[in-house]
């Protein structure tokens, strides 16, 4: 934005060239015509600039109607005070020059934008003063606040992550319970001896049944009940880890210590 | 009680300015010129034993800042946050509302020539202005001014930081009141304290030293 005045244009007589994009909008653009060629702001030459500014705006994007009519709103606006130049009508005042409202709004407009660039200035300093916490703590992350959502691709990606097996028959029939807990419990505990965490998906990968996984599963939260475990996960979906409760360790909870009603 | 010590720990443990009658809360026999006192001992004290930082005066209040030499020390760490720097279209409108606050949009837009909604909104969210009351006309329009973290932002003291208009190379003459050109009179009846000087031949008003927030 301060580099505009160097480089925004070539200018060659009649031949100007502008790029749009780089204003910020249709005054921007008109004091940018000014400025550039010493134009007495006081005495603007309309027709030559009203001729510049419709070249500069052929450019603009027609698909963004919002800013292109900010601009064409600004056209019309100096089309109409050279029409006005050249054909006083019978009621306007004499003395009002037609260009004296858009001469003020260009003069108040280019304030703003000095008073903006010394604000810029300001801020920049200030940037560069740093107050007590400057590094903001983290926000520690507590997982029952951990919000419940997901999204839809998550649960897909998930449930094409778990290979559900194809029911084969379609009969129900009621079984017995060919895994027990305690043994599910058993499996844990044993896994859980020389480390202090494991991933769920490593307890079951070797089994295989969904099962299998249901009763691991009841066994990591029948042992987190009897606080010798405690479960994490991150997010939702996301890998299921199970730790040893460190501070129940004397407590002699082993698996001796661990009735299960299975 | 030491009360410049008092003083310090108070300033040390805030990550915001705080105005002296906030920091005579620490306790019941503080009082304001107390804490002022103190405040330019510390004040010395920094300065002569040349700490790393020093007290700052910002915002209507003062705060314990790192001396500007040091940034590129600190801006050496990845967590130190890069200092958000707002873009032209969001000065311009600051600068707009700063020096004729309380302001509506459609007065922004017409200074600026271009819809301003979203930059409004953007400065809005980053609780650089606020809403500071409604205008009269239709639709008795929202009117805008800055806030207390817009003079932090720009490390101002207050709003008489700001460039006044006779400072600047462009000085405008025969202002037409914005009045005449829409329905929206920038006074308000509602919030008194913020009326603009009408009497000022300036383009610009003064900016009304009230803070509002």
């Amino acid at each position: 934005m301060d580099l505009r005045f160097a480089e925004g244009a070539i200018v060659r007589d009649d031949f100007f060239l502008v790029e749009i994009d780089r204003f910020q909008g249709p005054l921007d653009l008109l004091l940018h015509l000014i400025r550039s060629q010493d134009i007495d702001v006081f005495d603007i030459p309309v027709a030559r600039i009203t001729d510049q500014f419709l070249k500069a705006i052929e450019e603009l994007d027609a698909e963004d109607l919002d800013s292109a009519g900010e601009f064409l709103e600004t056209a019309a606006t100096l089309i109409r005070i050279k029409a006005q130049m050249l054909l006083p009508r019978e009621g306007d005042e004499i003395d009002e020059d037609p260009r004296a409202e858009l001469v003020r709004r260009l003069l108040e407009y280019e304030q703003i934008r000095e008073i903006s660039q010394r604000m810029r200035v300001a801020e920049a300093d200030r940037a560069r003063r740093f107050s007590k916490g400057f590094i903001p703590a983290r926000p520690k992350l507590t997982y029952q606040e951990t919000p419940l959502e997901t999204n839809w691709t998550d649960v897909l990606s998930s449930a094409l992550a778990l290979e559900m097996p194809t029911p084969s028959q379609r009969a129900h029939r009621v079984t017995p319970r060919t895994i027990s807990m305690q043994e599910k419990v058993a499996l844990i505990l044993d896994r859980l001896q020389d480390r202090s965490g494991i991933e769920f998906t490593s307890l079951i990968k070797d089994f295989g049944d969904t099962m299998h996984g249901v009763m691991t599963l009841l066994a990591g939260l029948e042992l987190t009940r009897r606080r010798v475990l405690f479960l994490r996960q991150s997010r939702p979906f996301s890998e299921l880890w199970l730790y040893r409760r460190e501070e129940e360790e004397d407590l002699g909870l082993g698996l001796e210590g661990v009735e299960v009603d299975s | 009680m030491n009360i410049p010590q008092i003083v310090e720990a108070v300033l040390f443990a805030s990550d915001a300015p705080l105005t002296p009658d906030e920091i005579a809360r620490a306790d019941r026999r503080l009082d304001e010129d107390q804490v002022e006192e103190a405040l330019q001992i510390l004040r010395a004290e920094y300065d002569d034993a040349q700490r790393a930082f020093h007290l700052t005066e910002i915002a209507g209040g003062y705060q314990l800042l790192t001396r500007p030499e040091y940034a590129p020390y600190l801006e050496r760490f990845d967590n130190v946050p890069r200092p958000n720097r707002l873009s032209g279209p969001s000065l311009e409108t600051l600068a707009i509302i700063a020096y004729r606050q309380p302001i509506g949009r459609i007065e922004i837009e017409y200074i600026r020539g271009v819809n301003s909604s979203g930059v409004i909104r953007t400065l809005q969210d980053r609780n650089l202005i606020d809403i500071v009351g409604r205008g009269e006309g239709l639709g008795r329009p929202l009117l805008y001014g800055t806030t207390q973290r817009f003079e932090e932002h720009f490390g101002f003291t207050s709003l008489d930081d700001l460039p006044r208009p006779d400072e600047l190379p462009i000085i405008l003459k025969d202002r037409i009141p914005l009045q005449e050109i829409e329905e929206e009179p920038p006074d308000t009846p509602d919030f008194p304290e913020n009326v603009p000087d009408e009497e000022s031949d300036d383009a610009i008003s003064e900016p009304s030293f009230d803070s509002t927030v």
